[in-house]
């Protein structure tokens, strides 16, 4: 690995994060959802992988904690998908609902579906980082 | 204590009928939580927590005893306890369901207790063969319940009984329906030929048998025929049927009964015997047939379970279960002697006992019957009334054998209260033909007042006819009884028993196989997903009219991009099948992928394509991750087989060649078919697009994700997560290595 490649992999990182962010929240109104933007941010991250190896991504807080990540992101899908019976609508109703408008962040829509897509987001996020993570601890190294 | 309010509460209901209780369960699938305590109920629902009381008081002495036998902790009582009243509990709400899916539920319900109960000694292999037995005879017949009910649901859209009584017309589909729930029932009641579980199931403890065996678990079969009666009765066939099972169940248990030597089989004979008097009265049907069989169900259920439960106190005195090594007992157990006595007099319908009112009332149904039956019935009578005599003058006559321990009486009580009950009948008749009277009302949809008393009458005679036959084959044992015990092991030998374990053995061999061709290695497990499924969709294909589908449209100038890509496609995905390494076949197959994702792009469909394209480097990772897992120097030799011809796997590797052709041909044929016939899908496309923006959205696709379709996507990325969940579990196991 050469210098430049060390920097430019590290330079990456952070556009590819704003670019699945972006997925992430323009994904209802545009092309795009939490599903893409997670696969692109753990992409991201796998970049640095290939790079700098297994032993120095250990201090990126994603990579310790993919597993947390994962089930945050399922725990949130959940609760966006049952809690409407708590209040006695059907599974996944989602608010506001049909003609009520959201409370607007910029031009970003508040709504449950955004929530939704931000916990498949974590999910796959976790997932993508968490699996490649534990096939590159567990691949055997061959003696160089 | 539970039990006796139980059983006053089954008692007060009877007495004043109440609303029951109706509410929604499941709307959508018109599932309603349907109780009513009517007389059918009230009769089955007293017998189960009447009996029931007497069973727990006796097995609260009885089982800890057995337990001791046994070298079992005291603790285990709990288990036992615990199935008996979910049994009592299950039977209970049974007989209050008026919706034929709750009905199911418990009739289920009562299945799992019982296999629980016959099982308890769970050490013993014959007591969990048993179970088994009793579990699937039960069980499985049980399915027949179920398609029955949907059958008439499916005509009619309810599963409330009382609204289908009013609706259901004369027809095939009932006669099927109604038959195959009949099938149900005469399982659970172990009558001919599905009678072979009930012997079996006396490898539980007695207080079990005394239960299930007597008043619960064989009288929740009959009291399915009353329940669904209604829908019975309008076909002459079926009702020929429950005559001809009713026979030949009374002749089987009968005969086999006096062959017998064991107690508890020998009442086990007996029960299939006198439920198939029970089937066959309904069989007559009418008034008289229906108010027979209800009120021989209360004096059959009293007078057996205290048998049962002599049974089990003689055995503890003596440490004997057979015939021929007791005998005598009168001196020592006088009480029980007397009991006793009066329960199998009960049951052989001696005078003064309830049993005589049960058979008048049988002999007056039989009476209005050809003479075929009237013969049967007298029959059916002596039989009982012999192998009772034989169970009684066996157990507390003759010559004493052996020594004999003193009981509890606890164990005597129990049986002095239902010969009491059996007594009183004999009595004061008129509360039980009340009861039978209003079970029978519920059965037939019409008041019925029979009253019975003692007096001279045809059916007198007929009794008396049948106790003559009875005493002599009593006193002709000897003639008689090597020939019955030969009918008995030519029974064992190709009856219904046999075939029963010749299917379950064959079927067992059969899952074997599949089993060990399936996972014999990794193309095995795909080839027997792909295999078959390509065999299902091709015969669905074949059943069309295949002409039609098949379209490929016109060819334009525009498509040549999209050809051309698609032929990338299938020059990557034919590269990928051809066996070289196992890097070069991922890669190829990501090439698939990619490509795929262009044709998208092509399509205007550019979330398609991005999702599509992110997947395939996903993939891609992943299929590299894995295979750098994999132990280097084996890989190789898998893929590319030796070379020597006659190795097996050449043979496998054409084999694998040949199902993936058809697999692949199959899906091709599906594709195609779809591709030219995509006007269904639209409608549904169409609606989205323009629910689209009321979602707050502009991208379909998400919005179909993450709302219309949402539940799906949960599933999805749940599967993810456990995906995640496996990966991080074998790789770590690897890795603590």
């Amino acid at each position: 690995m050469t210098v430049m490649t060390r920097v430019f992999v590290r330079l990456l990182l952070l556009p590819s994060w704003m670019i699945a962010f972006a997925i992430l929240i323009k994904g209802y109104g545009d092309t795009g959802d939490g599903f893409s933007a997670g696969v692109v941010a753990a992409l991201g991250v796998l970049l640095q992988y290939l790079v700098f190896g297994v032993e120095t991504m250990d201090r990126m807080a994603v990579v310790r904690k993919a597993r947390w990540c994962s089930a945050t992101g399922l725990l949130l899908a959940l609760t966006v998908t049952f809690s409407p019976l708590l209040w006695g609508d059907t599974i996944l109703t989602h608010s506001p609902g049909v003609g009520a408008s959201p409370v607007h962040l910029g031009s970003v829509e508040l709504i449950t579906a955004f929530a939704f897509d931000t916990g498949i987001f974590l999910l796959v996020l976790g997932f993508c980082i968490g699996a490649i993570d534990l096939i590159a601890r567990a691949t055997p190294r061959k003696p160089s | 204590m539970m039990t006796l309010l139980a059983f006053s509460a089954a008692l007060w209901s009877w007495h004043r009928p109440g609303e029951g209780i109706n509410r929604e369960w499941a709307p959508t699938w018109g599932l309603r939580l349907h109780f009513q305590a009517d007389g059918l109920a009230s009769l089955y629902a007293l017998l189960a927590t009447g009996v029931g009381l007497a069973v727990v008081v006796y097995a609260a002495n009885y089982i800890p005893v057995h337990l001791r036998h046994q070298h079992r902790g005291d603790h285990e009582i709990v288990r036992f306890y615990a199935f008996l009243l979910l049994f009592m509990g299950a039977m209970v709400g049974l007989v209050l369901s008026q919706d034929l899916l709750l009905i199911f539920l418990f009739w289920d319900l009562t299945a799992i207790a019982s296999y629980f109960l016959i099982g308890y000694d769970q050490e013993n292999r014959n007591s969990r063969i048993s179970a088994m037995m009793a579990l699937l005879v039960t069980g499985i017949s049980a399915i027949g319940f179920l398609i029955g009910a949907l059958l008439l649901e499916s005509a009619y859209g309810t599963f409330q009984l009382t609204e289908l009584a009013v609706m259901a017309e004369p027809g095939h589909r009932l006669t099927i329906a109604a038959g195959v729930m009949m099938f149900a029932a005469l399982a659970k009641s172990a009558q001919f030929p599905l009678h072979f579980w009930l012997p079996r199931a006396m490898a539980a403890p007695t207080p079990v048998s005394a239960y299930l065996h007597s008043a619960a678990m064989v009288a929740a079969g009959v009291f399915l025929i009353g329940r669904i009666h209604p829908l019975i009765e309008p076909s002459e066939t079926l009702l020929h049927l429950l005559t001809l099972i009713g026979i030949a169940s009374i002749l089987t248990g009968g005969v086999l009964a006096l062959s017998r030597d064991n107690l508890k089989q020998l009442l086990a004979y007996s029960t299939i015997s006198q439920y198939g008097y029970v089937v066959l009265m309904f069989g007559i049907g009418g008034e008289y047939g229906v108010v027979a069989a209800s009120f021989y169900v209360i004096a059959h259920g009293l007078a057996k379970s205290a048998l049962f439960l002599t049974a089990g106190a003689v055995s503890e005195a003596t440490d004997a279960r057979e015939l021929s090594a007791m005998g005598g007992l009168w001196r020592q157990m006088p009480v029980l002697a007397v009991a006793a006595a009066v329960s199998a007099g009960g049951l052989a319908a001696l005078p003064l006992t309830m049993g005589w009112f049960k058979d008048e009332l049988f002999f007056k149904a039989a009476y209005q019957e050809n003479r075929l039956i009237q013969a049967a019935a007298i029959v059916a009578a002596g039989l009982t009334f012999a192998y009772m005599g034989r169970f009684w003058i066996g157990i507390f006559m003759g010559k004493p054998r052996g020594p004999v321990k003193s009981v509890s009486p606890l164990l005597v009580a129990p049986v002095v209260a239902l010969g009491a009950t059996t007594i009183l009948g004999g009595i004061w008749p008129d509360p039980f033909t009340r009861l039978a009277g209003s079970a029978a009302s519920a059965t037939l949809l019409a008041p019925v007042g029979i009253h019975v008393e003692y007096a001279m009458s045809a059916e007198t005679i007929m009794a008396f006819i049948a106790f003559g036959f009875g005493t002599l084959i009593i006193a002709t044992t000897r003639l008689w009884s090597p020939a019955a015990t030969r009918v008995a092991a030519l029974g064992a030998r190709i009856g219904p028993e046999r075939a029963y374990s010749l299917t379950l053995y064959g079927l067992n061999q059969f899952s074997d196989k599949i089993h060990q061709i399936e996972v014999r290695d990794l193309r095995s497990r795909v080839a027997s997903v792909l295999f078959p499924a390509a065999l299902l969709v091709g015969a669905t294909l074949l059943s069309f009219d295949v002409a039609e589908i098949y379209d490929h449209g016109r060819f334009q100038l525009r498509d040549i991009p999209t050809a051309v890509l698609l032929l990338l496609v299938a020059i990557a995905a034919i590269a990928a099948a051809v066996p070289r390494d196992h890097y070069s076949m991922a890669l190829a197959l990501s090439g698939v992928g990619f490509a795929l994702a262009v044709v998208y792009s092509l399509f205007h469909a550019p979330n398609v394509a991005l999702v599509a394209v992110l997947i395939e480097t996903l993939f891609s990772l992943l299929l590299f991750g894995f295979l750098a897992l994999l132990p280097g120097d084996i890989d190789h030799a898998q893929v590319v087989p030796s070379d020597d011809p006659a190795s097996e796997s050449n043979i496998h590797q054409a084999r694998d060649i040949v199902l993936a052709g058809i697999a692949g041909l199959f899906a091709f044929v599906v594709a195609w078919g779809v591709l030219s016939r995509p006007a269904a899908l639209e409608s549904v496309i169409e609606q989205h697009i323009v629910l689209t923006p009321s979602a707050h959205g502009q991208n379909i696709v998400s919005v179909i994700l993450a709302d219309f379709r949402g539940l799906d996507t949960m599933g999805e990325i749940t599967v993810i997560g456990i995906a995640f969940l496996g990966i991080a579990t074998h790789l770590r196991r690897r890795l603590a290595r």
